[in-house]
């Protein structure tokens, strides 16, 4: 046997496990979503009926659940990501002060991320509720006794509060990466030529730090998206569906309304914009870098 | 006041400032500690206050009611499949994507890849009928190698970007010296890889411990199979008045991961820093 041939047994023999995997779990769901995304299909019948292009235009017609779902899921991320981003640069700041116990305090902020999001959000369910009951009788500070959870408002805010709680370590200890690896002389320069520190953050480091803040915007982006696991737990898509994100609305539809065909719908036209989004971000936030 | 000392003093009050907000910060779970060692009058009573005295109790009632034992288990063989499937596929297939150029190791490299862009939620409904057609639905094994698959695409990416750091030499000398192919990467470039391996271990072990959606679309319905955040999920739900237990429950399923990060800190710190930066 040549060579050559024998090399291309063994790239073959090397990959296709990896390609059988894939293609199993996530190929062929995938093409079948796109099927049945033109059908109707209460996942018990033996055949699914085509119905052709109806279910994308019951998805995008007035009355949508998936409409309402979409605009939460859009003013959660826009949110998420600026909280996230902010607070976490801002506490990264912080810790590379070179103050005590900063390797301390890293941990504590990271404990959240390492928890299950389910259990994440029903401690907070008893925080808003048990808790904030509590801390109200102690101090009558007004906001604790308003009804978080049971308010549409005031749970969207619930809902991104815990979110950015739950993850913002993550984000701190990417920053925090990102800080440490700032050039000490740069900075020592711009104090020489009479920057003040807020100066030497915004005009030298912070465009320095650029290829963090690029992974830090993208991850709360793509994170922020799918939201999921702590809205179930936190307030279950209520009140009134007020809080219903699009991968939740995706789930109801299919698991708990039976309608495979239109969760199917729904599911796809999530990808399609999810990955319009992520595309356009990236580039704009690479073109934006700076170099040394 | 000199110069010094004035930084010195604003170096003080930065750390007392900082410490106090991680205080805030973590006294959520704090408050989670101590709620479930109390009995159930004082958590109605005042959910603050500390525990008069600490009721193990809520515990023994909780592990026996939960079957914590076997629950921790499934989440370790679970976990235990998912991560080995996701490490020897995935650094297999992209030593071979990495060093061989050609028209079938591009198109398996796009192929591989390109999952990470499709989220997991686009997928679910008809993964359900799949899995259930191939028979991996409803065991924790089946649940483990559904993890190979979701894993691979992501592992695949952070070892590929690796091995472009690894000199080339290194393998052509040992296939010279006649080591086949398997055998350069099981001897050279796997040991080459240990740190990257180490990251994606990292990533996938916290994800595959903590994942919620695709254990409850596929394991949920038997209590053999379930996993420990599955159980408190619906131990929680059941319980959802009874806060001393629920307590209990929640500290039994984050507690793993608090003492593995608490023991582990700098490493899976560095391991997640790892992972964002390549993925």
């Amino acid at each position: 046997m040549g060579r050559k041939k024998k090399e291309k047994i063994e790239n073959v023999v090397f990959t296709i496990p990896a390609l059988i995997l894939v293609t199993v779990t996530i190929y062929i769901p995938f093409v079948m979503s796109g099927y049945y995304s033109l059908t109707e299909w209460n996942g018990i019948a033996k055949e699914a009926k085509f119905v052709g292009l109806k279910n994308f235009k019951t998805l995008f017609s007035g009355s949508s659940d998936f409409i309402k779902s979409l605009t939460f899921t859009g003013k959660y991320t826009i949110l998420f990501m600026i909280f996230a981003n902010v607070l976490a640069l801002a506490i990264a700041v912080a810790l590379v002060q070179k103050i005590r116990t900063a390797n301390l305090m890293r941990g504590m902020f990271f404990i959240p991320y390492i928890m299950s999001m389910t259990i994440v959000g029903f401690i907070w369910k008893f925080i808003f509720s048990q808790g904030f009951a509590k801390l109200y009788e102690m101090s009558s500070l007004e906001f604790l006794n308003w009804s978080w959870l049971g308010d549409a408002k005031l749970a969207f805010y619930a809902v991104v509060f815990v979110g950015v709680w739950q993850s913002l370590g993550f984000y701190i200890v990417l920053y925090i990466a990102g800080l440490q690896a700032v050039p000490t002389d740069v900075l020592e320069a711009a104090t020489v030529d009479g920057a003040t520190s807020w100066k030497r953050f915004f005009r030298v480091t912070l465009p320095l730090l650029g290829p963090s803040v690029t992974t830090c915007i993208f991850m709360s982006l793509t994170n922020a998206v799918k939201v999921f696991d702590i809205i179930l737990a936190l307030t279950k898509g209520g009140p009134g569906g007020a809080t219903y994100s699009a991968t939740l609305d995706i789930y109801r539809e299919a698991f708990q309304n039976n309608n495979y065909g239109l969760g199917s719908a729904k599911s796809l036209v999530f990808f399609v914009l999810v990955l319009v989004i992520t595309q356009v971000v990236l580039k704009s936030m690479n073109s934006r870098e700076v170099d040394l | 006041m000199s110069l010094s000392k004035k930084k010195k003093l604003k170096r003080v009050i930065l750390t007392v400032v900082m410490l106090l907000i991680a205080l805030v910060y973590i006294y959520p779970v704090f408050l989670m500690f101590i709620n479930s060692v109390k009995p159930f009058g004082e958590v109605v009573l005042d959910v603050i206050a500390l525990p008069s005295k600490i009721e193990w109790a809520n515990y023994t009632y909780v592990i026996d009611k939960m079957q914590y034992g076997k629950l921790f288990m499934n989440n370790v063989i679970i976990t235990a499949i998912g991560i080995s499937g996701i490490v020897i596929f995935s650094s297999l297939s992209a030593y071979i994507l990495s060093r061989r150029r050609s028209r079938y190791t591009k198109i398996a490299h796009l192929l591989i890849t390109t999952p990470m862009l499709i989220p997991f939620q686009t997928i679910m409904i008809t993964l359900l009928k799949v899995m259930g057609v191939l028979n991996l639905s409803g065991s924790k094994i089946g649940l483990g190698i559904q993890y190979w698959g979701f894993g691979i695409p992501m592992a695949a990416f952070i070892y590929c970007n690796f091995m472009s750091t690894i000199p080339k030499e290194i393998d052509e000398s040992a296939l010279i010296d006649g080591a086949g192919t398997l055998r350069t990467f099981r001897s050279i470039i796997f040991p080459l890889l240990k740190s990257v391996t180490f990251t994606v271990i990292v990533l996938d072990v916290m994800w595959i411990w903590n994942d919620f959606l695709l254990p409850l679309l596929m394991v949920n319905s038997s209590n053999e199979t379930k996993t420990l955040v599955l159980a408190a999920y619906t131990f929680v739900g059941q319980f959802n008045t009874q806060w001393h237990y629920a307590m209990t429950a929640m500290v039994l399923a984050v507690l793993p991961s608090i003492i593995i990060f608490i023991l582990l800190q700098k490493y899976i710190v560095e391991g997640v820093v790892a992972g964002a930066v390549k993925g």
